[in-house]
């Protein structure tokens, strides 16, 4: 099936490696992606103003309308963003009215329902779950990761749609198709800690430590996202954020998964997992290389050689 | 031309090319000095160093091959522009080769045509005929210019004094080119002149002979008409060919300028004794003058600014001016702003442009913003147009798109995120910064004396406002105990000033103004838990949100309230409202700062 392809803002500077993952596995896996030229999907100028929000989120889901394809996007904070402004498009009449005026300038019109659809949606519903298994074949076997869900896809569950808010199991689904173990942790829904950084660092770096940590206490040799934020989030280092993030390019290019994180005994962040992203972990699990998925290197638990029988 | 022409000329030159010089010196000057990023600020000699080492870097000949076909398929061939759209390369690229075949034929033919063709001369073909074409083809281009910049909602919404005085200027050149050579044919006093100088004799038949030629073939309009003889006409033609054949062409090669002669001949007499060749001489030489003087100055200077950043880019279409040595991208920063022809195509692609259409603020839209950071990083940007830029900045998702678009090749990524690191530090701030400024008590106090916004009557969705958002609050703490921000808080009434069910309860009793400067509120991390597990569906989250929202419109509204750089420029506001009224856009966009006339 073919989707209008929704990368969101970070990831063609600040995260290629997960545009090249998406695509390469969409590929690999005969899921067609159409590139539209979306504008932002509205999630940060949500705390400015909704009416900014409401117009930048419906833009994009009468695009997707006119070229009569659903959106799928990797990012769960475009995902989340998309489906808020579907509901509030349809439950208040004169939001509605508003954008939709705005739109009409374009020529655009709002879907009745718009289609917006996770990556991991995507992966569970098209995807047969024995062709994805059949393809891993025993590449990943052993290897224990932890599922971080990610909010705004998760909550509200009766805005998202996405999976049972409570106790969602999608993730999990995909990660033990592909061979690997997920391990059940006290964390897997809470935040990453992004939308406070750079804002309030103090908390944000709070709960990516508190993550991290516990991640690494229930036995995860891998933090696995399905969100640009997020794995920005994890991966990310933290030195630039109380002072000025001078080159952020520079440290977002360096940053790659599986970059051993310093561990001096006075990180609190020692030991813990490397974070990496659910496309490149499926991508690596059914035999893509890691220069088709961006992967500069490998993270330190798939580097053993008999955990990742990939064809050199 | 008579000796006043030439005075004018020579005076015109020297004032042009002064003007000339004293403008790129300090441009170049402003490249060494201006600085966008934060920190350590590299001085000039620094600066001059690091381009030296770059320059050396790149003279091997594999890089410096690299270079030459930048400057061949950007900046001559314009691949880039090609990359925005057809119309827009064969748009340019007919100003571009009209300009520069006239200037470099016709402008500078002292220097050019008349050393390196043998036989040259102004009126001779192919010469006469290819100084109308170009003239057609620079025409043909501004046309499409003026269409697009008046007629395209997204480039018309961005087009300011500025890309009209290039167009009007560069329009002025061409028309009173073809005006000055259609001038030119139908004056007897340039015929005189000519005849005075080259014909070598005075004998009174003989030039009569001349006019009747000219009058009939080559479009001169005498006072009193030539009487018609062939045999006259045979003589005429003798003299002719004796001395005017070797710089004369017929002027019908001349397709614009001749059939326009023509069509004034009737008018002749009156265009001659005005002297609308000396006019047209003026006006003509002038604007050449003007626009010297001028090309040192904003989108004037892309001809040569543009294609040397294009070469410098050498075709790279991501950003990478972040990983060079500070000191060379401290250089090639202002460089790039200079690069800015102010077309527009960032605009048009991006990704935040909705937030522009309900906003109103220019900076918003990065061709704008632009602007601002040359006015910003030279230290003149104060209130108002300062709190433009930084919401512009801050508004910016670094998605790249403008970068990847632009079709001078300028780093424009890094250079928002350079400025967004500079705001960072000297202000102002995010709305979260911004809030964080204060304690609560003195918030309470801020808001309660500020008036609603605008933004904030007009809003189609209220649950602050509606305490049907609240009745089934129960306050049993379900969305405090779950709140990820309050577990990590060593203290949660000294550093989140009041939790989430606080904040339900109180605006359950309409206290809205007392929570919206609670650091809970800006401390909210949007996991949406409260939410998703409050036992009575109270929008927990969504409630933090409008509160943000709600905060910020009335702050923007009232700067006075918090940013000590002065309050609103009243005067700026209402020339904005007035404009927004012609527009008819909404309340909110009376914000920004007017669009026309505020270009860079």
């Amino acid at each position: 099936m073919n989707y209008a392809y929704f990368p969101g803002c970070k990831i063609p500077h600040h995260l290629p490696a997960y545009g090249q993952a998406v695509t390469a596995l969409c590929a690999a896996l005969g899921i067609g992606l159409e590139p539209l030229e979306f504008n932002c999907c509205g999630e940060p100028v949500r705390h400015r103003s909704f009416e900014a929000w409401a117009l930048s989120a419906g833009r994009n889901l009468a695009l997707a309308q006119r070229a009569g394809l659903a959106i799928m996007t990797p990012c769960k904070c475009c995902f989340g963003s998309l489906k808020h402004a579907a509901y509030w498009l349809r439950e208040n009449p004169a939001l509605r009215a508003q954008v939709g005026a705005a739109l009409a300038e374009e020529d655009l019109s709002l879907p009745e329902e718009p289609q917006v659809l996770h990556l991991l949606t995507v992966l569970d519903r098209d995807v047969p779950s024995d062709e994805l298994a059949a393809r891993a074949g025993g590449r990943l076997y052993g290897l224990k990761v932890a599922a971080h869900y990610g909010c705004h896809a998760l909550r509200p569950g009766n805005v998202t749609n996405f999976d049972d808010p409570l106790n969602p199991s999608i993730f999990e689904r995909l990660l033990r198709r592909v061979g690997a173990t997920p391990v059940p942790w006290a964390l897997r829904l809470e935040c990453c800690g992004h939308p406070l950084r750079g804002k309030r660092d103090k908390f944000s770096l709070a709960l990516k430590a508190r993550k991290l940590a516990d991640a690494r206490d229930a036995g995860a040799q891998i933090l696995v996202t399905a969100c640009t934020y997020c794995q920005m989030q994890f991966a990310e280092p933290d030195e630039g954020l109380a002072a000025v993030a001078q080159q952020t390019a520079e440290s977002t290019r360096g940053a790659m998964p599986g970059r051993t994180r310093e561990r001096s005994a006075d990180n609190p962040q020692a030991d813990t997992p490397p974070a990496m992203l659910a496309a490149q972990l499926i991508g690596l699990g059914i035999g893509l290389s890691p220069q088709e998925l961006g992967l500069a290197e490998l993270p330190a638990p798939l580097v053993h050689p008999v955990s990742l029988g990939h064809e050199e | 031309m008579n000796w006043n022409g030439m005075d004018f000329f020579h005076a015109g030159l020297t004032l042009g090319l002064f003007a000339l010089g004293l403008g790129l010196a300090a441009k170049a000057l402003s490249w060494l000095r201006l600085t966008i990023a934060p920190g350590p600020r590299p001085g000039m000699a620094a600066r001059l160093a690091a381009l030296a080492r770059g320059l050396a870097r790149n003279l091997a000949p594999r890089r410096a091959a690299r270079w030459g076909r930048a400057l061949i398929l950007d900046g001559l061939l314009q691949r880039r522009i090609a990359g925005n759209g057809a119309y827009r390369w064969l748009m340019h690229i007919m100003i571009f080769s009209g300009f520069m075949g006239l200037l470099l034929m016709h402008g500078l033919d002292e220097l050019t045509s008349e050393r390196w063709l043998p036989g040259y001369a102004p009126a001779l073909d192919p010469y006469q005929w290819l100084r109308n074409l170009f003239g057609v083809l620079a025409l043909g281009g501004l046309a499409v210019a003026v269409w697009r910049r008046r007629v395209l909602p997204r480039v018309r919404r961005i087009t300011g004094a500025q890309d009209w005085a290039l167009i009007l200027l560069l329009l002025g050149i061409m028309l009173s080119g073809l005006g000055l050579e259609a001038s030119k044919i139908i004056s007897p006093h340039v015929f005189d002149s000519m005849v005075e100088q080259y014909l070598g004799t005075d004998d009174e038949a003989e030039i009569n002979a001349l006019r009747l030629l000219w009058s009939e073939e080559y479009g001169v309009v005498f006072p009193a008409a030539p009487v018609y003889s062939a045999e006259v006409l045979a003589r005429g033609r003798e003299a002719h060919e004796g001395s005017c054949v070797y710089c004369h062409s017929r002027p019908t090669s001349a397709f614009v300028s001749y059939p326009l002669a023509r069509a004034v001949a009737p008018l002749g007499n009156a265009l001659n004794a005005w002297r609308a060749d000396q006019l047209f001489y003026y006006l003509h030489v002038g604007l050449c003058f003007l626009g010297l003087a001028l090309l040192p100055w904003g989108k004037f200077l892309h001809p040569l600014s543009t294609p040397l950043n294009l070469t410098l880019r050498q075709g790279r279409t991501g950003s990478d001016t972040g990983t060079k040595p500070p000191a060379l991208a401290a250089v090639l920063r202002p460089l790039g702003l200079d690069a800015c022809t102010h077309c527009g195509a960032c605009s048009e692609h991006c990704s935040v442009a909705p937030s522009f259409l309900v906003l109103g603020t220019p900076d918003i839209l990065p061709s704008e913003k632009l602007g601002s950071l040359k006015r910003h990083a030279a230290g003149q940007l104060r209130g108002p147009a300062l709190r433009a830029f930084a919401e512009g900045s801050q508004i910016c998702t670094e998605c790249l798109r403008c970068t990847s678009v632009c079709p001078s090749g300028i780093d424009l990524q890094d250079l928002w995120m350079q400025s967004k690191a500079r705001l960072r530090q000297t202000g102002p701030g995010e709305p979260h910064a911004v809030l964080g400024q204060r304690a609560l008590r003195d918030w309470a106090a801020t808001f309660r004396s500020l008036p609603p916004a605008r933004a904030e009557a007009t809003r189609s969705v209220k649950l602050c406002d509606n305490r049907a958002s609240f009745w089934g609050c129960i306050q049993c703490t379900t969305c405090t105990s779950v709140c990820p921000v309050v577990a990590a808080s060593e203290a949660p009434t000294r550093e989140l000033d009041l939790t989430p069910q606080q904040i339900m309860n109180m605006l359950r009793m309409g206290l809205k103004e007392e929570v919206l400067g609670a650091e809970m509120v800006w401390s909210c991390v949007t996991c949406y838990k409260c939410q998703e597990n409050c036992p009575q569906g109270v929008r927990v989250a969504d409630v933090l949100y409008e509160l943000r929202t709600l905060a910020w419109a009335r702050l923007r509204e009232h700067p006075e309230a918090w940013d000590e750089d002065g309050p609103r420029d009243s005067a700026r506001d209402t020339a904005i409202s007035r404009r927004n009224a012609e527009t008819g856009r909404g309340p909110e966009a009376e914000h920004g700062a007017a669009l026309e006339g505020d270009t860079p």
